[in-house]
């Protein structure tokens, strides 16, 4: 048991200095805005469970708001990762961020509008 | 738009005025003499009367496709066969039609008259049968106890058909009748007492007889769909100048004694109601619209306060005047009804308010009213019932403070995302180089 134990625990802190020293710093960046969607995702989620789901298209709104901008920085970051060159070719990083930016542009609309 | 708005009025087919063309059909002209006070009465009120012995070669309802007479009676209670094209066919053809019926019939009754009635639902008994009653028969009987004093307890509670409350006895004297059970249309307007029953007065009673107690019917109505009124009584005699002016007493010890039978005020109020100048109604103008509005809207939107208001007038003394009753319901529906409300009496109008259901779709307003002794009234209205729009939803609810905030800080994140990750592959640019 706490040879298993210490091995999660090695495998946990390997994992975290690989992902310190070889991760490029722009997708540090993306995984930073990750977690904090995926916080206010939460936050809403708990809130709904705590007051009910009364006004329920402003719920909805706002937790698929968090969903889809969380979506969006994934595909952005696979899109942007050195790694993945090979599969994107002809998708340039700036492209991608344009095409990130422009899809966000979409959801922000449709968002305010369902909002109420 | 009003033109938009589908409304059927099957009401305002009845009749308009009181009297009409009135075909009468005699066994003999002798019967025009012996109730002569009735037919008078019909005179006056302004009917005008064609009388036609049953058998009359000329005898026809229709010609060229239009109805000649209004309303018939038939006091030919033996007729073997009617005259002319006159026949059970065209008899029900001119019910369907809209015509109204009174037919007196006696012991002595004949096959069509039977044919009518059991198109109409009720059954006369057999020929040279009679009503019985050994407990409730009147002294000038001769011995067979078929000379009845039917009570006024027996008659249908219904003031349009029966007149008045009296309490003075009707004699009869005929055939008995019992009504199809499974037509719901059938009134009994008067019954014989339970101790009465129907057979041939002179033999030993042999068999279960046609019709007993309660069953036994003397006078039967039918208001038929199209609100025709078809009236069948088992005695002819019921009318005559005879019984309308003969003293009634029971048989009985200290049976109390009228000097006048009810006979006259009954075959009145009956013949008033049979030929439509008593208990018509007619729905006129409806309207509806959102509370505080005057115009109908193309669309009611969910949970909408609206009025709607529909005018009932009757027919009293040839006039229409506005309808006077408690128990007129209005009905919101949508294949089944959403809203059921009684309507308010506001100056001749009958009014509901009431606030639509949160349930969108194709609505009617529907008022059926269908009661005893008045004809069917009926009025649909149809309109469209949509949910909000887009903007009429309720906004900045305080509970939904944290997604507005949720949402408003996705955007201020993407911005600050957008600025640090820009700049930031300059940066890494340099490093690289």
């Amino acid at each position: 048991m706490a040879t298993s134990q210490a091995n999660v625990f090695t495998v946990v802190s390997k994992f975290y200095d690989e992902y310190v020293t070889t991760t490029p710093q722009r997708l540090k960046i993306i995984d930073a805005y990750l977690a904090y969607i995926m916080l206010t995702g939460i936050f809403q989620f708990g809130y709904c469970l705590l007051v009910g789901t009364f006004p329920f298209n402003s719920f909805l709104s706002g937790f698929i708001s968090c969903v889809a901008s969380f979506v969006l920085a994934v595909c952005l970051r696979v899109q942007v990762n050195p790694q993945n060159r090979k599969d994107f070719l002809h998708i340039s990083p700036e492209r991608a961020f344009a095409d990130f930016v422009f899809a966000h542009i979409i959801l922000h609309l449709v968002v305010m509008n369902f909002i109420g | 738009m009003a033109s938009r708005v589908l409304i059927v009025l099957l009401a305002a087919l009845v009749g308009v005025h009181a009297g009409g063309r009135t075909l009468v059909l005699l066994d003999n002209l002798a019967i025009k003499e012996s109730h002569s006070v009735f037919f008078k009465s019909l005179a006056d009120r302004g009917f005008d009367l064609t009388f036609k012995t049953a058998d009359d070669s000329s005898l026809a309802l229709i010609k060229y496709g239009e109805f000649l007479f209004e309303h018939l009676i038939i006091f030919a209670p033996s007729v073997e066969e009617f005259g002319g094209n006159l026949d059970t066919s065209a008899l029900t053809e001119f019910i369907d039609g809209g015509g109204n019926i009174l037919v007196a019939a006696s012991s002595e009754i004949g096959e069509p008259i039977r044919e009518l009635a059991s198109e109409c639902g009720v059954e006369f008994d057999e020929e040279k049968t009679a009503v019985i009653d050994h407990l409730n028969y009147d002294l000038a009987d001769e011995g067979q106890h078929t000379l009845i004093v039917a009570d006024p307890e027996n008659l249908i509670d219904v003031k349009n058909i029966v007149g008045a409350k009296r309490d003075t006895p009707i004699l009869f004297r005929g055939v008995g009748m019992v009504a199809d059970t499974d037509n719901p249309l059938v009134l009994d307007v008067l019954t014989g007492s339970s101790t009465s029953y129907s057979f041939y007065p002179d033999e030993k009673v042999s068999e279960y007889p046609h019709a007993v107690g309660k069953n036994t019917l003397l006078v039967a109505a039918l208001q038929a769909r199209n609100n025709a009124r078809v009236v069948f009584t088992g005695s002819l005699e019921l009318f005559s100048d005879e019984f309308f002016t003969a003293a009634v007493q029971k048989a009985l010890a200290g049976a109390q004694k009228h000097d006048k039978s009810g006979n006259e005020a009954f075959a009145l109020a009956l013949s008033r109601w049979v030929f439509k100048e008593e208990g018509v109604l007619r729905g006129g103008v409806v309207s509806h619209h959102r509370k505080g509005e005057q115009e109908p809207p193309t669309a009611y939107t969910v949970m909408e306060e609206v009025v709607y208001s529909i005018v009932i007038e009757q027919l009293v003394e040839g006039k229409w005047v506005p309808f006077d009753a408690n128990d007129v319901q209005l009905e919101f529906v949508r294949i089944d009804p959403f809203v059921r409300t009684t309507m308010q009496r506001k100056g001749g109008k009958f009014v509901a308010e009431f606030k639509l259901p949160d349930v969108y779709g194709v609505f009617q307003y529907r008022v059926d009213y269908n009661r005893l002794g008045y004809t069917h009234l009926f009025s649909t209205t149809q309109v469209s019932v949509r949910p909000f729009t887009h903007t009429q939803y309720e906004r900045f609810i305080a509970a939904a403070y944290p997604y507005y905030a949720s949402a408003f800080s996705m955007m201020f994140g993407l911005f600050v995302f957008s600025l640090v990750f820009l700049h930031h592959r300059e940066d890494t640019k340099e490093k690289a180089e």
